[in-house]
């Protein structure tokens, strides 16, 4: 069987809450960071803050329902970002939340890779029939990104996003078990 | 669609801690009842014991338990509670867990009757890929029942039970979602 946890520049490790606020802490104070991550107001906040946080978050245990992984890079073992799968367990459908916050790593695919570790985990372990994601439309290195690991683009909320005074659209992607499973066959995404 | 809630005979209702409870202890003197339920020691809980576990169980809502009272259609008499436990979500297998504490009507087709009720909800609603269930040797009135609702013989454990001075066999039963499919077309 193939190794769910290791792909070609990264591997997926365990979210420690320790480790994970200390480097949270940095990367928040890169506003694009944020703002390419998701539409909340870019905020700083404390390390302790944060640590709570994902503390709790890590209490709640290994629900059905949520998967967290922090990610390495395979070479320096360095913690560059994370992905989350959210389950709708009677529909079948995860949502997934990824993130690279040490921007040297941005644009080289790691994100691809990441991402491709998160679909081959959330369809041959989880076993979901589809996966989805949001994006900004400002954000064209992942939406060709999630196109490389096979996402299509399926939708738009126009005009969803007001920032730096402009309105942007909101875009949504999804990619089937099928269209995978050929992918992994050989079919092009 | 359906009213997936109701069956012939019963239907599934919401569980009142406060009810239940009551309803729970009663029944637990019965120890016949306890055997046919489970394979733990049977024990007497209070009806304060057994409401406060309900409330807490019931108050955390859990996404894994699909958890119901079953009551009679004609006069709404409170027959014996029906819970659906999905273990695994990766493979969709969940448990089946069916009690009638009203023992005079025992083999009278209730069970039967909730037993389709929950499989079609487990099936249609929850879309699961199969349920399983564990039943005892000494209980062949449950098995025909579950045989009857279209469940399958799957295994046995040989001799895992000690009750009454001698070893029973565990068996299990399995019923695979294309099985349900094509006996309810």
């Amino acid at each position: 069987m193939k190794d769910l946890f290791h792909g070609e520049f990264v591997r997926l490790t365990a979210e420690d809450p320790d480790v994970r606020a200390k480097i949270e802490v940095h990367w928040q104070r890169d506003s694009e960071y944020r703002r390419l991550l998701d539409s909340e107001p870019a905020m700083v906040v404390s390390e302790k803050w944060l640590k709570d946080w994902f503390e709790k978050r890590n209490e709640e245990g290994f629900s059905p329902n949520r998967y967290v992984f922090s990610i390495r890079t395979l070479v320096e073992e360095k913690l560059i970002g994370f992905f989350s799968l959210w389950v709708d367990l009677i529909h079948s459908e995860a949502w997934v939340g990824i993130g690279i916050g040490e921007r040297e790593f941005w644009g080289k695919g790691y994100g691809t890779d990441m991402m491709k570790l998160c679909l081959r985990y959330a369809f041959t372990e989880l076993n979901v029939h589809r996966v989805s994601l949001g994006l900004h439309s400002y954000n064209p290195r992942a939406l060709k990104s999630y196109e490389k690991a096979g996402f299509q683009l399926e939708g738009c909320t126009r005009k969803d996003t007001l920032r730096e005074g402009k309105r942007t659209d909101g875009f949504w992607m999804g990619i089937l078990r099928e269209e995978w499973l050929a992918m992994q066959n050989g079919a092009k995404p | 669609m359906k009213n997936i809630l109701t069956g012939e005979l019963v239907r599934l209702s919401a569980l009142d801690a406060d009810e239940i409870g009551r309803t729970f202890a009663r029944w637990g003197r019965d120890s016949e009842f306890q055997r046919l339920l489970n394979s733990n020691v049977a024990r007497m809980a209070s009806a304060k014991n057994a409401q406060t576990w309900l409330e807490k169980e019931l108050d955390e809502q859990p996404v894994n338990l699909h958890w119901f009272g079953i009551r009679k259609l004609d006069d709404d008499m409170l027959l014996g509670d029906i819970d659906l436990y999905v273990y695994n979500w990766s493979a969709r297998d969940a448990f089946v867990g069916l009690g009638i504490g009203e023992r005079e009507f025992w083999g009278k087709g209730y069970g039967t009757d909730v037993m389709k009720v929950i499989l079609r909800y487990g099936f249609t609603e929850v879309n699961l890929k199969r349920v399983t269930l564990i039943v005892f040797e000494y209980n062949p009135r449950a098995i025909r029942s579950y045989e009857k609702a279209g469940f399958r013989h799957e295994g046995r454990m040989r001799g895992v039970l000690n009750k009454e001075g001698r070893r029973w066999d565990m068996l299990t039963m399995g019923i695979l979602r294309e099985e349900w499919m094509e006996q309810n077309k």
